[in-house]
């Protein structure tokens, strides 16, 4: 099990276009895949599940990876967070 | 409703051309309603296979219309395809119809609520946020769960008024006759906009309409060209309208007669109009306006919307505009964005016009580089004889040896896997920045072609920047040193005999091209939208004609000299 804490960077925070990112890579691998935030634990291959958490700019979250895969998952998608899900800034 | 009836005109901004008459029905998105309903047993299997069904059919519904799509919609879309395939969604769903007895429809309605209730509670933008609809997907499910699509009550000769259209409404719109659409919100370049202008329909956006409590079935005119709308017209206007539909009939009829001709002057002497292609919407225009070909593929959209950026992403790009194109030529131009819109490059410009952007910065990525350079090769192999390669943003004479360079690898990179491709592929330059207009003479010696880019060329040559308003009405193509500029770099290609085209603005104005033709340069680019009006002109006057013009103009000392012979010349 790894776990990895990441912070929300985008502005407009985990929004739509984000969260299809996200929840999209994330399906790409093996490992189960759960976000912890506030108390809440969301399953994150699952969109309707991220769009629960309203995770604004700044929030922090923990990010949950078990499976054969779960090092380079909780990599990449901990690159995700960083890199703002690769959106453009406008 | 018994309300008299009062005129009220309305302005939005255009945005499809043409003229419709009819009557107006308002798109509201009208709600489900649901019972709890227990099913027995033995049905439980039946209901898991009416949802899977059902999923199966939108997402099919979706992913066709995700290839559809532009960029933009095509974002949209994928967020509902991940919705409709929520693993922790169905999860639920499949729980309260073999556990709970659940009907389909109720398990899909409650499960979808479950979610919605805690989305409201947080108070989050989500739901004011039109992207997701996640109330409409549930709804969408359960209709097609119940096996009834729901049919859009809309008759032929509607005018619709809506909010915004989604693409999948957009699609089942565009199945019946209607008259027009007035949408408040939508821009420009929207799914729905577009669909519009390739189906002929006219729609007007922007357009502020609910205040007015305008009522199903009043009568309306609009014009999508003006960007007017009459609610309740007298009937002295709805004949005006009338009058406004036939003349742009009219056109549209001339139009079609003229994108059928040949591409020759009244006396016989032949040009080239080609299309200016960016997005994949456009490519049915290749063919009904007639352009021979396209003389400008943009390549910025696939860059954008496929971040891997992988080389066969690019090639069945790439296709399918060749595809479109008949038998003609295509030229693909090499990216032409600045570094600021590349995904992983945090720092801005702070001029990005003369910036980090063209040919400087994919000598810089010569990953990226290489990568598109082998993949309009390899092109080049599938459709020989017809692909271009264009460098846009060249500066310096030097740029070119080094993207040859590039290109000499990635040919023996491909001759040693043994994949086909055109070694004679032509590799041209943009003549946009004015040190290479001046340098025409020997960067003619490196390149295959030219092809001018009148925006880029203005900017850089009168310092105007385009996009300030303070100064926009310095931003002048028509300025007698662009003319300068063009003929020098017709000069210095005429003394390597190698072709020169024009793929700016400037092509699209009937005059100006008018004009370049007189100078020689008979291979003109253009939005398609501009070819019949350009093709209208160039085919009723004789080069002759035309010389004059580019004679005169090359004596004009001022824009206004020139625009007045432009103004006269198309009232000859």
């Amino acid at each position: 099990m790894v776990i990895k804490k990441v912070k929300v960077k985008n502005e407009e925070g985990l929004h739509a276009r984000p969260s299809s990112v996200l929840v999209k890579t994330a399906s790409q691998f093996k490992s189960d895949f759960y976000i912890r935030m506030y108390g809440f634990k969301v399953n994150g291959k699952s969109i309707l599940g991220v769009m629960t958490l309203a995770a604004e700019c700044g929030s922090e979250m923990e990010l949950l990876l078990e499976g054969p895969d779960e090092e380079e998952a909780a990599d990449v998608i901990a690159k995700l967070f960083d890199n703002q899900f690769e959106m453009e800034s406008s | 409703m018994t309300q008299k009836p009062r005129t009220c005109h309305l302005k939005g901004i255009a945005a499809s051309a043409g003229v419709g008459i009819g009557k107006v029905w308002i798109l509201e998105n009208s709600k489900i309603t649901v019972r709890p309903e227990k099913i027995d047993d033995s049905e439980v299997e039946n209901h898991l296979a009416k949802f899977e069904r059902a999923v199966g059919f939108l997402t099919e519904e979706y992913s066709e219309l995700k290839n559809i799509a532009e960029a933009d919609a095509a974002a949209i879309i994928e967020a509902q395809l991940l919705i409709l395939n929520d693993p922790e969604l169905h999860l639920s769903i499949h729980q309260k119809i073999e556990q709970e007895n659940d009907s389909v429809v109720y398990a899909i309605f409650s499960s979808f609520n479950e979610y919605i209730k805690i989305i409201e509670a947080s108070g989050s933008e989500w739901l004011n946020d039109r992207t997701i609809d996640v109330v409409s997907i549930r709804d969408q499910l359960i209709e097609a769960a119940e096996d009834k699509k729901r049919e859009l009550d809309v008759s032929d000769g509607a005018v619709v008024f809506a909010s915004e259209i989604s693409p999948t409404v957009m699609v089942k719109l565009s199945q019946i006759k209607i008259e027009g659409i007035v949408m408040r919100r939508g821009g420009l370049t929207s799914h729905a906009v577009i669909l519009c202008q390739s189906l002929g329909i006219p729609c007007i956006v922007g357009v502020e309409w609910r205040p007015l409590n305008i009522n199903n079935g009043a009568n309306v005119v609009l014009d999508g060209s003006s960007g007017e709308i009459v609610v309740w017209p007298d009937p002295v206007e709805v004949n005006s309208y009338r009058e406004r539909e036939r003349m742009h009939l009219m056109h549209v009829e001339q139009g079609m007669k003229i994108a059928v001709k040949p591409h020759k002057t009244k006396c016989g002497s032949e040009f080239s109009l080609r299309a200016n292609v960016e997005f994949l919407e456009e490519l049915p225009r290749i063919k009904a306006y007639g352009a021979k070909g396209v003389g400008l593929l943009r390549t910025e959209t696939i860059l954008f919307q496929k971040k891997e950026f992988n080389v066969e992403d690019q090639v069945e790009y790439y296709s399918s505009v060749v595809d479109a194109s008949g038998e003609e030529a295509v030229t693909v131009r090499l990216f032409d964005a600045g570094g600021d819109k590349l995904l992983d490059e945090v720092e801005e410009d702070a001029n990005p016009f003369l910036g980090w952007r063209g040919v400087r910065m994919l000598l810089d990525k010569s990953d990226l580089l290489r990568r598109q350079i082998e993949a309009i090769y390899r092109l080049s192999g599938l459709y020989p004889k017809r692909i271009k390669m264009l460098i846009p943003m060249i500066s310096c004479i030097d740029e070119i040896d080094k993207v040859k360079h590039h290109c000499s690898i990635v040919r023996e990179q491909l001759a040693e896997s043994n994949i086909p491709f055109d070694a004679e592929m032509a590799i041209g330059i943009m003549v946009e920045v004015p040190s290479i207009a001046l340098m025409a003479e020997m960067a003619a010696a490196k390149a295959d072609f030219f092809s001018i880019g009148t925006n880029d060329l203005t900017q850089y040559t009168l310092a105007v920047d385009r996009g300030n308003e303070k100064i926009s009405s310095l931003f002048e193509p028509l300025h007698p040193a662009i003319w300068k500029l063009i003929k020098m770099t017709k000069n210095g290609a005429d003394k390597h005999g190698i072709p020169v085209s024009v793929c700016g603005e400037m092509a699209s104005r009937p005059a100006a091209a008018a004009c370049l033709l007189g100078m020689g340069i008979k291979d003109l680019s253009m939005t398609t939208n501009a070819i019949l009006s350009v093709k209208s002109l160039l085919c009723n006057h004789t080069l002759d004609e035309m010389e004059q013009l580019s004679r005169r103009v090359n004596r004009a000392e001022t824009p206004g000299e020139i625009h007045a012979l432009f103004d006269a010349f198309q009232r000859e």
